[in-house]
């Protein structure tokens, strides 16, 4: 399925060097994540060596090595959302779900990131999981929040 | 031929090539420029940020690596703004690094010690920081330790520019990391463990892996030698310690793309300590081979070569240097009065393609590689494999013209994949077309160019073409010469590349087919049995590595070499004779350059070289041996004949396997040492 993906993307382009950039950002837009077998294909079809992909992968924070979670919460650790308490609602978030920032569980339900600001500072402190934002956390929403969550998978 | 430019540097006028860059410069009037990152031949990435100089007439501090000269420019290197930005740096870089210089290997080539030194650091005034990136130390050839690295990339641009390119950057920042794709261990990538990357590190990231404790730079011996495993014939400095051999680094000039050794040059001296090693001389008892003394085994050879006299036969690698070459050449013609010798040589390689002049292939702008394939993967002339494809970094054209699939096609301005004879006439017509075209019309206003006319064009606009054939294909490659010669273009030089270090000076000292060829010797001809075997050979001497697992069909076998090899366990005597690194003498190398092999360490027991032994011999036959050095010099000298077309043919009956040919010319040397490692990992990767 990966392989068939790929050969889609590559499609549009003409394998030049000068290209890597614009086929880093599709595959994973596509995938989630850059995969290693990719990052191989990928080398192979502009013809660089593997290295340099996974040299300009691991350069820029947008590139992904790792596959993310279904659910990916970012915690937003701006100047308003600090001040109201988002370290606690990330602590509280790390030991509901047992992750550290940065970290996706192994099962890849969830992911851990946090943000600068997402700019809702009037909801502060606030977190996202995918594209639904929830405002004016404290520990108690946040533990409600997963637990029913928490829950819900274990019954699929 | 070259514009000279004035400049001053700290006041001292100085005249300098154009073009060069501020350190070369200073380094021309004796000063050095600090610097990390800068390495001789390539571009200056201004990394490290060290070489940093003061110019009159410019605001702020410029690097001195990617700052070329000017006429009139006045310069000045040790200002106190430039010494306290590098002083800075250091501290900087002090920072990370550990400060173990008292156990630390490169202690005393380190430039980073000596530069802290120099700026009197004892301990970096930041807090110290450390990543804990684990040792790569998986393999026996090179251990990685990224704690030491200074990120300054002299490893990732040299393995890049000679085409190896497995290593780079992770990361950003203080952070990143060297590494390999998907950061794993060497053996996991497509790493050759030519360590081109140990040569260059400044520091103690990147070091040979045997190297702890076995002594620092100081204490070593250099000497200058080469290389004799494969037809590259590299430069290499061999370091000894207590009269040993500790490590071995390429030779060559520093900057030039020539500066390169394989695996095995590097990390298969190993090999002269196995216990394959022969020592003593042998005889045949039953199925064993004893021990005798050197009197005992001369009489017994000279006896059997007595009585055989023309019925012995001469065979040899041509991975013995010209002075054991002469020795035997003259042992065998005049003393044994054999006809019958020949060496590996003759598997793939015609004498006359082996008496070519020479060639430039360091300054060549157009590289034409005719029906030979090196690789450094495989290791089939792989410093070939890496000169060319840094000239072609550097600038220089590559046409290749080959019907197989060779690597190395992927870096090719031009690649021509028709078969080699009928290509290089199309391309002989091609040139000879353009020419008449005229210059005006040649390639412009057409849409469609073939790539033969691209090939053609090159060759036309090209200043100095070195044309590097197989054997077989070398007379078809003359024909280019001489077609270029008569359109008046600049005349291209044509090699034949041999798969040994010494095949043009052992053709040159005239060790070539005469009466039995190597294949009638050692019975893999192809031709049908046409000997009588009455009239078949009664003794057969073998000198050096030669490629050969079985017994030939002979009543007395002679082999003369370091190591016990697969053919020596079958002999009936063993003469010890010394290994690489043993043996002073010389080779002519493939480009036709005669080159010093000096002797590094003393050779063990009682081997000795292939010229004494022949001497002794010649000696308890009543008579005199002597190889001269004027000898050697008067039969290099390679007579110009005035060549003609030849019909585009490939000579028949030279076709190897270079893999197995090298491999097994090889054998002591890939299976008695650490190189064994990575033949076996190899083959497990291939599984």
């Amino acid at each position: 399925m990966i392989e068939k993906a790929i050969q889609e993307i590559f499609k549009y382009y003409r394998g030049n060097k000068s290209e890597l950039i614009p086929i880093l950002q599709e595959v994973q837009e596509s995938l989630g994540y850059l995969p290693e077998k990719v990052m191989h294909d990928i080398a192979k079809f502009i013809g660089v060596a593997e290295s340099h992909v996974y040299a300009v992968a691991s350069f820029y924070s947008q590139f992904r090595l790792l596959p993310l979670g279904r659910k990916r919460i970012a915690v937003c650790r701006g100047t308003a959302c600090h001040i109201r308490g988002a370290p606690h609602i990330l602590t509280t978030i790390e030991t509901t779900i047992g992750l550290k920032e940065g970290e996706t569980s192994d099962d890849l339900e969830y992911t851990l990131e946090t943000v600068a600001c997402f700019g809702c500072c009037a909801l502060a402190p606030c977190l996202r999981i995918n594209m639904d934002v929830y405002g004016e956390m404290t520990r108690e929403k946040v533990k409600e929040l997963f637990l029913p969550l928490n829950e819900g998978n274990k019954d699929e | 031929m070259i514009k000279m430019v004035t400049l001053k540097i700290d006041g001292k006028e100085i005249k300098a090539p154009e073009g060069i860059n501020l350190i070369e410069a200073a380094e021309l009037a004796g000063i050095h420029i600090p610097n990390l990152c800068y390495l001789k031949g390539m571009k200056g990435v201004g990394a490290c940020r060290l070489c940093l100089v003061e110019i009159e007439g410019m605001k702020a501090p410029v690097i001195a690596c990617n700052t070329k000269v000017k006429e009139g420019m006045s310069v000045n290197t040790k200002t106190e703004k430039v010494e306290e930005v590098r002083k800075f740096v250091i501290d900087l870089i002090l920072s990370m690094h550990p400060l173990d210089c008292m156990t630390c290997t490169k202690a005393g080539i380190c430039r980073l010690q000596s530069y802290a030194y120099n700026f009197g650091i004892k301990e970096s005034s930041f807090t110290r920081k450390k990543f804990g990136y684990p040792t790569d130390e998986a393999n026996p050839f090179i251990k990685r330790d990224p704690e030491y690295c200074i990120l300054c990339g002299r490893c990732v641009r040299i393995c890049k520019e000679q085409g190896t390119n497995v290593l780079d950057f992770m990361g950003r920042g203080i952070g990143s990391k060297v590494i390999t794709a998907g950061d794993k261990p060497l053996q996991e990538s497509e790493c050759t463990f030519c360590g081109s990357c140990v040569d260059v590190c400044p520091v103690n990231a990147l070091l040979e892996a045997d190297r702890w404790r076995k002594g620092r730079e100081w204490e070593y011996k250099k000497i200058q030698s080469q290389c004799l495993s494969c037809g590259n014939g590299c430069d290499i400095i061999v370091s000894t310690k207590d009269g040993e051999v500790v490590k071995i680094n390429a030779g060559a000039e520093e900057g030039s793309a020539e500066r390169y050794i394989c695996a095995i040059g590097r990390f298969g001296f190993d090999s002269l300590k196995n216990e394959s090693r022969v020592t003593n001389p042998m005889k045949r008892v039953g199925d064993e081979l004893k021990v005798i003394s050197w009197d005992e085994a001369i009489s017994i050879v000279s006896k059997k070569l007595r009585d055989a006299g023309k019925n012995s036969g001469f065979i040899s690698t041509a991975g013995i240097l010209n002075e054991d070459a002469l020795a035997m050449k003259k042992f065998a013609s005049d003393i044994v009065k054999t006809k019958n010798i020949d060496t590996t040589v003759s598997l793939y390689a015609d004498p006359d393609s082996m008496r070519s002049t020479g060639a430039d292939l360091e300054n060549a702008d157009l590289i034409v590689l005719v029906g030979i394939d090196p690789n450094q993967w495989l290791r089939i002339l792989p410093a070939l494999d890496a000169i060319i494809r840094r000239k072609v970094e550097r600038g220089a054209k590559l046409i290749v013209i080959n019907s197989g699939e060779p690597k190395i096609a992927s870096v090719a301005t031009v690649s021509l994949k028709d078969k080699e004879v009928s290509t290089l006439s199309a391309l002989a017509k091609a040139l000879e077309e353009q020419m008449a075209k005229g210059k005006e019309q040649k390639t412009e206003g057409k849409e469609e160019v073939s790539e033969l006319e691209k090939a053609g064009d090159l060759l036309i606009k090209a200043e100095k073409t070195v044309i590097l054939t197989s054997p077989s294909l070398y007379d078809a490659s003359c024909n280019i010469e001489i077609t270029a010669s008569k359109l008046k273009l600049n005349v291209p030089q044509v090699i034949a590349i041999p798969f040994e270090a010494n095949s043009k000076g052992v053709t040159m000292m005239g060790l070539i087919t005469e009466g039995s060829s190597y294949k009638d010797m050692v019975g893999i001809s192809n031709k049908k049995e046409q000997r009588a075997k009455s009239d078949s050979l009664n003794v057969l001497y073998a000198i050096g590595e030669i490629p050969l697992f079985e017994r030939p069909d002979v009543d007395f076998l002679i082999v003369q070499n370091s190591h016990l090899t697969p053919l020596a366990r079958l002999a009936d005597v063993v003469l010890p004779s010394t290994a690489i690194l043993e043996s002073d003498g010389t080779i002519l190398d493939y480009l036709g350059r005669l080159k010093k092999v000096e002797k590094a360490v003393e050779p063990p027991g009682e081997s000795r070289t292939h010229r004494e032994i022949f001497i002794d011999l010649a000696k308890h036959m009543g008579s005199t041996l002597k190889v001269t050095d004027s000898e050697i010099k008067k039969a290099i000298k390679v007579k110009k004949e005035k060549l003609t077309i030849l019909p585009y043919e490939k000579k028949e009956g030279l076709e190897v396997d270079p893999f197995m040919l090298i491999e097994s010319l090889n054998y002591s040397i890939m299976n008695g040492s650490r190189l064994l490692w990575l033949k076996e990992t190899e083959k497990a990767v291939a599984v």
